[in-house]
């Protein structure tokens, strides 16, 4: 496939579910039930469409193809050959806005995911939303939230980005709030949608910094001047600010700590909705996000991630231990498993993190779709029994739907494992992977609270999720409503089955233990940072990168130093001869530092032709001393702690450590953040075999064995409980300040509105009718009047205000005589 | 003819006369076209309702554009006329307008109510279209006279072609004597210029003022004269007095014509007129130099006197009409005010602006034209009372409005935000602040009465909702031709503004 049809074909893709929109919102009424057939036929195309983008562009070499037209339209991005178009949306004096899509690795697997999720819940909703009275219409959402959602996928730039994004937002809104007649329902739309414009509106600001600093939208060209040194009003602070803006978006969508209280009350919308905007779409938007721009974010912005996200992680996991409602469960360990995603690429963790977000795709679909499945049936059985009172969500009301239900019960017993990071599933991979990271960046930094917390979410993760399956699906019936279920029709279990067998390993690594064994890890390299040196983590730079920085900041002081030894001279020139010779002296001196600061540059050159060379002959040896080291001198530029004085010695000492190093040979790993991963591979599995382990059991034998009682272990900890139970009040805590703060503040605007500014609109208002009043007087009474002197003075004040223009042709005559000569007399 | 011939006839009149004729294709195929017309009109007599002589228009206009694709430039005609590409980009705008006003005219009751012959409205909207044409390239002041002659004969009868309707033959009549008396003023001011510069071409005439003294108020008064002709054409205030009683009686297709072609081709010759004849070119010019103007006579400050004033009375005064028709035209004369800051910033920036402008101008106004049309078609009124519950009755004229209306206004992401963008941005690289500043505010006047009328078509008489307006499939499908550019242009402008770009340089000698 030639790039241009790729791009075309993933173009189609987008605009596939546009058409199924389009079709159902205005044919919707007359289609019925034909809608869904067409929805889901059209998103099937799509899905087949999405496999082929993904097998070519994932598994075929572009680069040679790429060079060959780099003259043309296309261009590609190096360091992960994403394979884009760029238009010239307009121009605008010297400002040029350019559009485009691209597609790389990261978009191609998402479109993969995007597609089948949305292709499985089109397939499911047929059976779930059967019945509904608006049910072409929710054809119609799903459609337009899957083309959103694709267009934030293949965006190459942040304006279609941003543009889609809002898009999301809105076709969020409109399925969460699909049942609008109910409050809650309508609540929770809004509630989504507010909290997301917040963060929407930090990303927003960060767009703008960029843009305004870049002069473009585009990823790979912001990233490109970033990487030659230009960061916004040339402050390291700026550029950590603008990461943390764009970062902001992704808290928002992704549901991060602070803004993660919409996501649960967004369980309101109809199941299948969940599943779609809850597992694989919107929610991983925001983990798309920094992982798209992730070259961007400083040391300092990482950690930010960092943090944002294992907040996020332990602090949904203790809500999700006590829920009882059985989409609340899954929805706070959703939250919580973002917060993982986000928490691992903060880390520098790239890979694992969006691996995670891929494997959770499938295996949370999978428990959304078989908690619809169940509540599917609990809502039936409770119709049967003309029950409305029975909480058909409630888990409490549940149990031994493992009879009734065997499919149900079997793939999600198999997604319970895979979340908890059982071995031989997917999320044993991905987990593994991100527990690794975290413990590479703890001792790299020091940073443990990181892994700490990461293990402990683990643990957590573990135990709610099969509480929540032992609950609902072992030991007997609590009610005659489970007792009454049975399992459902092909449609709805299909999905189920189809998204636990991608869940098992072998589609992402040979070795269940090893994920960097497999495609996945190697077709999704980390992305080089294009932050300069001396804001990035160290351990994150390249070999290269880090050379060339050493080299530019010891060239710079050298030739500072030499101009500070000079300037005494001059001064002493100065002195000496007042007047003529200053001049020359001064010139003398700059030259010397000129000729000093270039021998130096040269000698620089040539150890580093040396280290180079050498480097290429023994390359399994490690680069250890030699990073070290030059950590060392970029540590004293950051800190100011180099004195000129030392500058000499030290860059000496750094040209010597990297020819020996380069003498042992550069690793195989990309930087150390890779080397460290690899280390912590083992120690990271074995510990969350361990604490998986302990999650399980923990669970088995309060639940299932019932060893010890819940509820006393509820009462012993009745602080802790409580404050889980009610989601650490953070609802409450926004309620009280946050929210009634606005509404407090919103009212004394309003007051401030209605008093004042709707007097001066009204002012306003007024004058404007009345300078329209004079003038249209001027145009009916003067005008004709001025005729009518002419004519006949006596008929001035007649009833003309009404006449307008009427019959008067010579009066029009003579006007234009009038005015012709005004016009000479006053602008002679 | 081989090239030793073209070498004997050298630079003789005859030569020239070939070597124009070339030049003078598009135009060619519009009289053979007005010809065909008059004759398939013969053979069609004794059936009114026969349309063919408007299809053979239309395939004219089509070998017209196909022959204005592949058009040559240069100057011909002893240097009376300039084919460049600023003259060809208004050829298009007329061409546009022409072709799909002869295609309104199918659908409308109003022409076609009376069993009327409509042989001669076909020809003569040909015929106007070619004095239109040559108005856009005419570079000496007969020519420019003899071509606002010619549009304007045919506009008069035009005009009036509905003559059983009171309204509509008074509105002629009006027209005719309001119309001989700016001709007979703008003669008089070309006669005052030949005789001050002794030369009719423009280009002889700038010729002439770069390099002799001249009396600074005659030249002035002539050029006043010769832009009050103008200005009646373009329906600029004080000049404009005509224009809301011939919109309100002609038919409206006609009144639709007139609003963008006649108004197109007027901006045309204005900006020629001030470009060539009146100020110097250096050779080293921007497209953001100020032209700079000769003898001191302040151009400048004369056409920003015009706009200001067409822009407040224009809109101030529609805020009051009830007629849409009326509304329309007054609403014209502001979109006159607009264009018109274009024209006094006197630079290239500022012709690029005006031409995207009147691209724009010309699909929304003939858009709103065409459902005022449709609207009278089926409830037989004008009137904005009258348009209650039109957005129930018919969503599909109630939306088409709307988006009509709102780009009008100037909104974003309807293309008059893109016009008014390109002439405010224009304006205010001149570093005319004040005429920028008066030009927000009366669109923001102008927004009230845009939103009126369709405020009154969805906000008022929803109980007329069981009373549906049957649209006609083809009805749909010109509506969401005319619907498209308006919505496109405000997304992907940057074809037009660079086609614009490349148009607005013409050719001076």
């Amino acid at each position: 496939m030639t790039p241009e049809n790729l791009l075309n074909i993933a173009i189609l893709i987008t605009l596939l579910p546009l058409l199924s929109f389009l079709i159902n919102i205005f044919f919707g009424k007359k289609l019925g039930k034909v809608s869904s057939y067409i929805g889901t036929t059209i998103m099937g195309i799509d899905l087949i469409l999405a496999v082929t983008v993904f097998v070519s562009k994932v598994f075929n070499t572009w680069s040679e193809y790429l060079v060959q037209n780099a003259d043309k339209s296309l261009t590609y991005l190096a360091s992960d050959a994403m394979v884009q178009l760029k238009y010239n949306w307009f121009s605008f004096g010297r400002l040029n806005v350019q559009v485009g899509i691209g597609i790389d690795n990261l978009a191609a697997i998402m479109l993969v995911v995007v597609t089948l999720i949305s292709f499985l819940v089109h397939l499911f909703s047929t059976e779930y939303m059967a019945g509904d009275k608006r049910f072409p219409r929710f054809y119609a959402y799903l459609g337009i939230f899957t083309f959103s959602m694709l267009g934030i996928v293949i965006a190459n730039n942040f304006l279609f980005m941003y543009s889609f994004w809002e898009l999301v937002g809105l076709s969020s809104y409109l399925l969460i709030g699909f049942w609008y007649e109910k409050d809650s329902a309508s609540n929770a739309a809004k509630k989504a949608f507010l909290t997301n414009r917040i963060g929407d509106l930090g990303f927003f600001s960060g767009i703008m910094i960029l843009f305004f600093t870049y002069g473009t939208f585009m990823y790979d060209e912001i990233f490109g001047k970033m990487a030659t040194g230009l960061i916004p009003f040339d402050s390291g602070t700026m550029l950590t600010v603008a990461g943390i803006l764009v970062f902001m978006g992704a808290v928002g969508k992704s549901a991060q700590f602070p803004l993660h209280v919409w996501l649960p009350d967004a369980m309101e919308g109809p199941t299948p909705v969940s599943a779609l905007i809850h597992a694989a779409t919107m929610v991983a938007a925001g983990v798309y996000l920094v992982a798209k721009v992730f070259p961007m974010l400083t040391a300092d912005a990482l950690l930010v991630v960092a943090y944002t996200g294992a907040i996020t992680a332990f602090i949904a996991a203790t809500i999700a231990l006590t829920q009882n409602d059985f989409k609340k469960v899954l929805a706070y360990s959703t939250v919580s498993q973002l917060g993982y995603m986000i928490m691992s690429i903060g880390v520098g963790s790239y890979m694992t993190g969006f691996f995670h977000l891929l494997t959770h795709a499938w295996f949370k679909a999978a428990l959304f779709l078989g908690s619809g499945s169940v509540i599917h049936q609990m809502h039936h059985s409770a119709h049967h029994f003309h029950d409305h009172h029975t909480d058909p969500q409630d888990i409490r009301n549940m149990g031994g739907l493992r009879k009734t239900m065997p499919w149900t019960y079997a793939t999600f017993l198999f997604a319970t494992m895979a979340i908890s990071g059982v071995p031989l599933t997917s999320g044993f991979l991905s987990k593994d992977g991100i527990l690794a990271g975290t413990m590479a960046f703890g001792n790299l930094t020091g940073h443990w609270l990181i892994p700490i917390i990461g293990f402990s979410a683990a643990a957590m993760t573990a135990f709610y999720m099969f509480r929540l399956t032992i609950v609902s699906f072992h030991g007997d019936f609590k009610t005659k409503i489970a007792e009454h279920t049975s399992e459902n029709k092909f449609v709805i279990v299909f999905p189920l089955v189809l998204l636990v067998v991608l869940s098992l390993w072998f589609w992402y690594s040979p070795n269940p233990f090893d994920a960097n064994a497999g495609w996945f890890a190697h077709k999704l390299a980390a992305p080089k940072t294009a932050v300069p040196a001396n804001l990035q983590w160290d351990f994150l730079l390249t070999e290269e990168q880090k050379t060339a920085y050493a080299e530019k900041t010891s060239k710079a002081a050298e030739a500072k130093a030499n101009i500070k030894e000079a300037l005494p001279a001059t001064a002493e020139g100065t002195e000496l001869h007042k007047e003529a010779v200053a001049p020359e002296a001064n010139q003398g001196a700059k030259e010397a530092a000129a000729t000093e600061s270039k021998a130096v540059g040269e000698l620089g050159h040539q150890e580093n032709d040396l280290a180079k060379a050498s480097e290429h002959k023994a390359e399994e040896v490690k680069t250890e001393a030699h990073t070290t080291e030059t950590a060392a001198v970029k540590e004293e530029h950051k800190t100011g702690e180099a004195a000129v004085a030392a500058h000499g010695a030290t860059t000496h000492e750094a040209g010597n450590a990297h020819a020996e190093a380069g003498t042992h040979g550069g690793g195989h790993y990309v930087n150390k953040f890779a080397e460290e991963m690899h280390h912590f591979h083992v120690p990271a599995m074995i510990l969350s075999l361990i604490i998986a382990g302990c999650g399980i059991g923990f669970s088995f034998l309060m639940y299932q064995f019932k060893l010890f009682n819940p509820d006393a272990l509820a009462n012993s900890l009745r602080p802790l409980y409580n404050l889980s139970y009610n989601k650490w009040y953070f609802d409450e805590i926004y309620q009280a300040t946050i929210i009634a703060f606005t509404v407090g503040f919103g009212k004394v605007l309003a007051i401030f509105d209605n008093k004042v500014i709707d007097g001066i609109v009204n002012l306003t208002g007024w004058f404007t009718k009345l300078v329209g009043h004079i003038t249209a007087i001027f145009d009916n009474v003067v005008i004709d009047g001025l005729v009518n002197l002419l004519a006949k003075v006596t008929s001035l004040f007649g009833a003309m205000i009404r006449k307008v223009q009427t019959g008067r042709v010579q009066s029009y005559v003579a006007f234009v005589i009038i005015a012709i000569i005004m016009l000479v007399y006053f602008l002679k | 003819m081989n090239p030793e011939q073209l070498k004997i006839l050298g630079s003789s009149f005859l030569g020239d006369l070939l070597k124009s004729v070339n030049l003078f294709y598009p135009e060619t195929a519009l009289v053979v076209t007005f010809l065909l017309a008059i004759l398939v009109d013969l053979f069609t007599r004794n059936r009114p309702s026969c349309k063919m002589s408007g299809y053979v228009s239309l395939i004219g206009f089509f070998v017209t554009a196909i022959f204005l694709c592949n058009s040559p430039q240069g100057m011909s005609f002893a240097g009376t006329y300039a084919v460049d590409a600023f003259s060809i980009f208004f050829k298009w705008i007329v061409l546009i307008t022409s072709f799909v006003i002869i295609v309104f005219s199918f659908f409308s009751k109003e022409l076609f109510g009376e069993e009327r012959q409509m042989g001669e409205y076909y020809t003569l909207i040909v015929g106007m279209t070619f004095g239109m044409f040559l108005l856009s390239g005419a570079t000496n002041l007969i020519l420019i006279y003899l071509a606002i002659e010619t549009m304007s004969m045919s506009s008069y009868i035009l005009a009036g072609y509905t003559k059983e309707i009171k309204r509509a033959s008074e509105a002629s009549l009006k027209y005719v004597i309001y119309g001989a008396t700016s001709s007979g003023i703008m003669i008089y001011g070309i006669s005052l210029l030949f005789g001050l510069t002794g030369s009719l071409n423009l280009s002889g005439i700038n010729a002439y003022l770069a390099g002799n003294n001249v009396n600074h108020i005659t030249l002035l008064i002539s050029g006043i004269m010769i832009i009050a002709g103008i200005g009646y054409k373009i329906s600029a205030v004080p000049f404009h007095f005509w224009t809301p009683d011939v919109y309100e009686g002609a038919p409206v297709t006609i009144t639709a014509y007139l609003s963008v072609a006649s108004k197109a081709a007027g901006f045309a010759i204005l900006i020629r007129l001030l470009n060539s004849a009146f100020t110097i070119h250096a050779a080293g010019d921007t497209i953001n130099t100020a032209w700079s103007v000769m003898k001191n006579v302040d151009w400048t400050m004369i056409i920003a006197v015009l706009s200001v004033l067409s822009m407040t009375l224009g809109n101030f005064v529609a805020v009051w009409q009830t007629n849409v028709k009326r509304l329309l035209a007054y609403s014209s004369i502001a979109h006159a005010g607009y264009i018109l800051m274009g024209v006094a910033v006197m630079n290239y920036t500022g012709v690029s602006a005006i031409m995207i402008y009147l691209a724009i101008y010309m699909f929304m106004n003939l858009g709103a034209f065409f459902v005022v049309m449709i609207i009278a078609n089926h409830i037989d009124s004008e009137d904005l009372e009258d348009y209650q519950g039109i957005g129930y009755r018919s969503p599909w004229l109630g939306v088409a409005m709307t988006i009509f209306m709102v780009s009008l206004t100037g909104l974003p992401p309807t293309a008059g935000f893109i016009g008014k963008l390109y002439v405010f941005t224009a304006v205010l690289n001149s570093g005319m602040y004040w005429l920028a500043v008066i030009g927000v505010l009366n669109s923001v006047v102008s927004l009230y009465y845009y939103v009126k009328v369709f405020r009154n078509m969805f906000l008022r008489g929803a109980e007329k909702a069981n009373q549906p307006i049957e649209l006609s499939l083809t009805v749909k499908v010109i509506l969401i031709a005319l619907i498209i550019p308006n919505i496109a242009l405000g997304i992907w402008f940057g074809g037009l503004v660079n086609w614009a770009n490349a148009s607005a340089a013409m050719i001076l000698k």
